[in-house]
C-alpha cells in the first residue's frame, strides 16, 4: 500500500473513532476545523511549484536573502527610520497647499533629520487633470495632496533638491495616474533645464490607470486611450529615462473598494497584463521593460492564512505569466516588486473601539513577516477616524514593527509555510481561482475590454455588498461592531495629540493664493506659442501611432497648464461614463 | 412620494473624490430594502446634485463623502437646494465624519449623519421614520 493510501485509511478511521463522536457531542452537522494531511496535497511538485526563494516559479519569495533583512540589525543599532527615508529611497508620502507650501515644508523636514526625495501627493483636481481655476475644482485645492497647475509649480517643489540632493541622487515617488503623461513630462523637462541627464533619473510614477475604472475613481478618458497614454509613457521612459519604473500595479485600492481575494488577484493580474502587451506591441523588449514595473500592494484582510497563500500564488502567477504567456527569459523580470505584502488593510479597521486596529494591524504585520516583507504593522489604529494619524498611533505602528522584527524571530526563516499541507494546497486553490477569473477576462477581450463592459466595476460593487450584507446577517464577526457590543463592554479610547501634518493657515489660504498664481502665469506666458503647441498635441492626439510624450514635454515647457493639455486630450479621445451598477 | 410608492432616495458623491465603496453599498442595500434608489455617480457639483434631485422628485439626499470636505459641501448642496425650491428634501450624510462635525451638520439642516459601521438597515429605518413624521 503506497503512503497516501495508508493516510487515507487512517484518516477515513480517525474521521469514524474520533472527529464523528467529537461532532455529535457538539451537535454540529459539519466540522467548523480543517486538518490537513497529504492526501490534501497528493503528487505534490515540491521543485515545480515551490522551488528555492530567488529562484523561478518565486513562490517562496523573490530573494535567498532580501536587503531589508541583511541590514535590518545594523538598522536597529543606528535607530534607522525608514519612514525618514534613506538616502536611496524616497521621503514619507505627502503634500499639502501650493507648490511653495510643500516645498517649505520639505526644506523643514529636511532640517529635522529627514533624507529622501518626494514622494508626492497630488490633489484632486490635479489627479482628475483640473488646474486650480476650475469649477470642479473648487474647494478642493491643496487638500489631500499639493495643486500642480503648470510646470513652475513642480519646480518650486524641486527648489531645495540641489548639490547632493540633486535629482538625479534621489527618486521621487508620483501617485498619479489619468495626468500622469503631464507630470512625468514635467519632471524629465525639470532635468533637461537642470542640465541633468534624464537617463540617470530614477522614481516611480504609479501610472496605474485600469485600476481607478475599477476602484478609486480618478479617470479622465475611457479605459482604451487611456492604456494608450501608458503605452506613450512607457515607450519614452525606457528611451529616455530608462532607470525610472514604469508603474505601480495596485491591488490594494480593488481590495479597498471591496473587491474578493480572487478578484484582487486577477484583475491585478489581467491589468498587469495589458500594460506588459502594450509594451510588447511597442516593440520593447519584455526582459527589459517588465524589470521597470512595480506593484503598490495586494491584498488586505483580516484572514491571514489566506492572505499569506494569495501573496505565495500571486508571486507564482506573475513569474509564470512572464515567462509562460510573454516569453521573459530574465528572472528579474518575473518578480512582483513591491514594497510591502500581506496587511490587513484599511477596510479591516473599525471606528468602532478604535485602539483595537491596533491588534488588527499587528496580525497583518505577522502575515507580512511570513510571505518574506517587513512586517509592517500598518495602519495606525486610529486610520478610521479621519482625522490624521495621532503621533501615539504612529509610534505604536512602528515599534510593532519593529517588536516583530527584531523580539520574535518571526522573519528568520524564508517562506516558512512552505511544504504545509495546507498552506500548499491553500496556494494552490487560490492561484487556480484566479487563473479561472483570469480566463474569463481573456475571454472578453482583456482587461480593457472588462472595464468597458463594466464587469470589474459591477464585480467589486458587488462583492462590497455582500460583504456588507453578511456582517449585518452577522454570518462575518466583527468585534466591537457586530457582536460584543453590549452594555458590559468598554468603549476604551486614549488621549491623543494630532499635530496638524501641515500649517492650518497656509491650507486655508491655499487656493486663493494658488488660484491668483495661475491667472498671472497665464497673462505672462506667450498665449501663442501655447496655442499652438495645444493644435499640435491634439493633431497627434488623433494619431494612435504618434507618441504624445513629445508634444507634451514641449507643452509643458511652454507653460501650458495640466487642464488645457488635458482637455486638448478630453476633446479627441472623450470623457470615461461611469457605468451603471 | 406618491400615496403609498416607494420612498427615492438619491445617492450622490460631491466633489472629486473617488472612494465610493459606501456610496454603492448603501445604494445597493437601500434598493433591496425597498426604496427607490438613484446613484448619481461620481464628480458631482452641489448645483448637478440639487437639479438631479429636483428631476428625480426624490425625498431623501444621501451625501457620501469621505475626503474631509464634508462641512462645505453638505453647506453647498442644502444652499442649491433651497434655490430650487427644494429645501424640504431631508438630506443625510454618511463618509469619513469626525465626531466634533457631526452637530454643525446637524445645525446646518441634515437630518442624519451615519459613519462607518452603520448597518444600513438602521439607515432604512431612519429614513422610513423620519419620511412618515413629515408627511403627517
Amino acid at each position: 500500500m503506497s503512503d497516501i493510501e495508508k493516510i487515507k485509511k487512517e484518516k477515513a478511521r480517525w474521521e469514524e473513532e474520533e472527529l464523528t463522536p467529537r461532532l455529535k457531542k457538539f451537535n454540529l452537522e459539519k466540522p467548523v476545523t480543517s486538518f490537513c494531511t497529504p492526501v490534501d496535497l497528493p503528487e505534490h511538485d515540491f521543485l515545480n511549484k515551490v522551488g528555492f526563494p530567488g529562484e523561478y516559479p518565486f513562490t517562496a519569495g523573490n530573494a535567498s536573502v532580501e536587503f531589508w533583512k541583511a541590514n535590518s540589525k545594523l538598522a536597529a543599532l543606528f535607530g534607522f527610520r525608514p519612514d525618514w527615508g534613506g538616502t536611496r529611497g524616497v521621503g514619507k508620502y505627502g503634500g499639502f497647499g501650493t507648490a511653495e507650501d510643500y516645498r517649505d515644508y520639505l526644506i523643514r523636514m529636511h532640517s529635522m533629520g529627514r533624507t529622501g526625495g518626494p514622494n508626492i501627493a497630488f490633489d484632486l483636481a490635479t489627479q482628475c487633470g483640473y488646474d486650480s481655476d476650475s469649477e470642479y475644482a473648487e474647494g478642493e485645492i491643496g487638500k489631500v495632496g499639493v495643486a500642480i497647475d503648470t510646470f513652475r509649480d513642480l519646480a518650486v517643489i524641486y527648489e531645495p533638491y540641489t548639490g547632493d540632493k540633486e535629482i538625479d541622487k534621489q527618486p521621487s515617488n508620483f501617485t498619479i495616474n489619468a495626468p500622469c503623461v503631464v507630470i512625468l513630462a514635467m519632471y524629465y523637462v525639470l532635468a533637461k533645464k537642470r542640465g541633468v541627464d534624464p537617463a540617470k533619473l530614477h522614481g516611480t510614477p504609479q501610472n496605474d490607470i485600469l485600476k481607478e475604472f475599477i476602484a478609486r475613481g480618478t479617470y479622465i478618458y475611457p479605459p482604451g486611450p487611456s492604456l494608450r497614454l501608458f503605452k506613450d509613457s512607457l515607450v519614452f521612459m525606457r528611451r529616455n529615462m530608462p532607470k525610472f519604473n514604469v508603474n505601480s500595479i495596485g491591488g490594494y485600492h480593488m481590495r479597498e473598494a471591496g473587491a474578493t481575494r480572487v478578484q484582487d488577484l486577477a484583475f491585478s493580474m489581467a491589468n498587469a497584463a495589458a500594460y506588459l502587451k502594450a509594451g510588447i506591441e511597442a516593440g520593447l523588449d519584455i526582459n527589459d521593460f517588465a524589470q521597470m514595473f512595480t506593484f503598490n500592494a495586494f491584498g488586505g484582510s483580516m484572514e491571514i492564512y489566506h492572505e499569506i497563500a494569495f501573496h505565495r500564488a500571486s508571486r507564482r502567477i506573475y513569474s509564470r505569466l512572464l515567462k509562460e504567456t510573454f516569453g521573459a527569459t530574465n528572472p528579474k523580470a518575473m518578480i512582483i516588486r513591491q514594497p510591502v505584502s500581506a496587511h490587513i488593510g484599511c477596510s479591516s479597521t473599525t471606528l468602532q473601539r478604535p485602539i483595537n486596529n491596533w491588534v488588527r494591524a499587528a496580525v497583518g504585520g505577522v502575515a507580512a513577516g511570513m510571505t518574506g516583507y517587513i512586517p509592517a504593522a500598518f495602519p495606525p489604529w486610529d486610520e478610521p477616524m479621519g482625522l490624521g494619524h495621532s503621533q501615539e498611533a504612529t509610534q505604536m505602528q512602528f515599534d510593532a514593527t519593529r517588536i516583530l522584527m527584531y523580539e520574535t524571530g518571526l522573519t528568520d526563516v524564508q517562506d516558512p509555510w512552505a511544504g504545509s499541507y495546507f498552506m500548499e494546497s491553500l496556494t494552490d486553490q487560490t492561484e487556480a481561482e484566479a487563473l479561472a477569473e483570469m480566463a474569463k477576462i481573456e475571454a472578453m477581450g482583456g482587461a480593457v475590454a472588462a472595464i468597458d463592459s463594466g464587469y470589474m466595476q459591477r464585480a467589486v460593487a458587488k462583492s462590497a455588498y455582500e460583504k456588507q450584507k453578511r456582517i449585518e446577517s452577522q454570518e462575518d464577526l466583527v468585534v466591537g461592531v457586530n457582536c460584543f457590543t453590549g452594555p458590559l463592554e468598554q468603549d476604551v479610547r486614549v488621549n491623543t495629540a494630532v499635530e496638524p501634518t501641515y500649517d492650518p493657515v497656509r491650507m486655508a489660504t491655499a487656493e486663493e493664493r494658488q488660484v491668483a498664481k495661475l491667472k498671472a502665469l497665464k497673462r505672462e506666458r506667450d498665449n501663442r506659442t501655447v496655442a499652438s503647441l495645444l493644435n499640435t498635441l491634439k493633431d497627434h492626439a488623433k494619431d494612435e501611432n504618434k507618441n504624445l510624450m513629445p508634444d507634451i514635454c514641449e507643452a509643458v515647457e511652454n507653460d501650458c497648464t495640466l487642464q488645457e493639455i488635458c482637455d486638448v486630450m478630453r476633446e479627441v479621445f472623450g470623457v470615461y461614463q461611469q457605468v451603471k451598477l | 412620494m406618491e400615496e403609498g410608492g416607494k420612498i427615492r432616495v438619491l445617492i450622490a458623491k460631491p466633489g472629486l473624490d473617488g472612494h465610493e465603496r459606501g456610496a454603492r453599498i448603501i445604494a445597493y442595500g437601500l434598493r433591496d430594502a425597498g426604496f427607490e434608489v438613484i446613484y448619481t455617480g461620481l464628480r458631482q457639483t452641489p448645483q448637478e446634485i440639487a437639479r438631479a434631485a429636483v428631476e428625480e422628485d426624490a425625498d431623501v439626499v444621501g451625501l457620501s463623502i469621505l475626503s474631509g470636505a464634508h462641512l462645505s459641501l453638505t453647506q453647498k448642496v442644502l444652499d442649491r437646494l433651497k434655490d430650487a425650491n427644494a429645501g424640504d428634501i431631508m438630506v443625510i450624510v454618511g463618509g469619513v465624519i469626525p465626531d466634533a462635525d457631526v452637530e454643525p451638520l446637524e445645525k446646518m439642516g441634515v437630518a442624519g449623519v451615519f459613519t462607518a459601521g452603520t448597518p444600513i438597515t438602521a439607515v432604512a429605518e431612519f429614513i422610513k421614520t423620519e419620511i412618515a413624521k413629515k408627511s403627517k
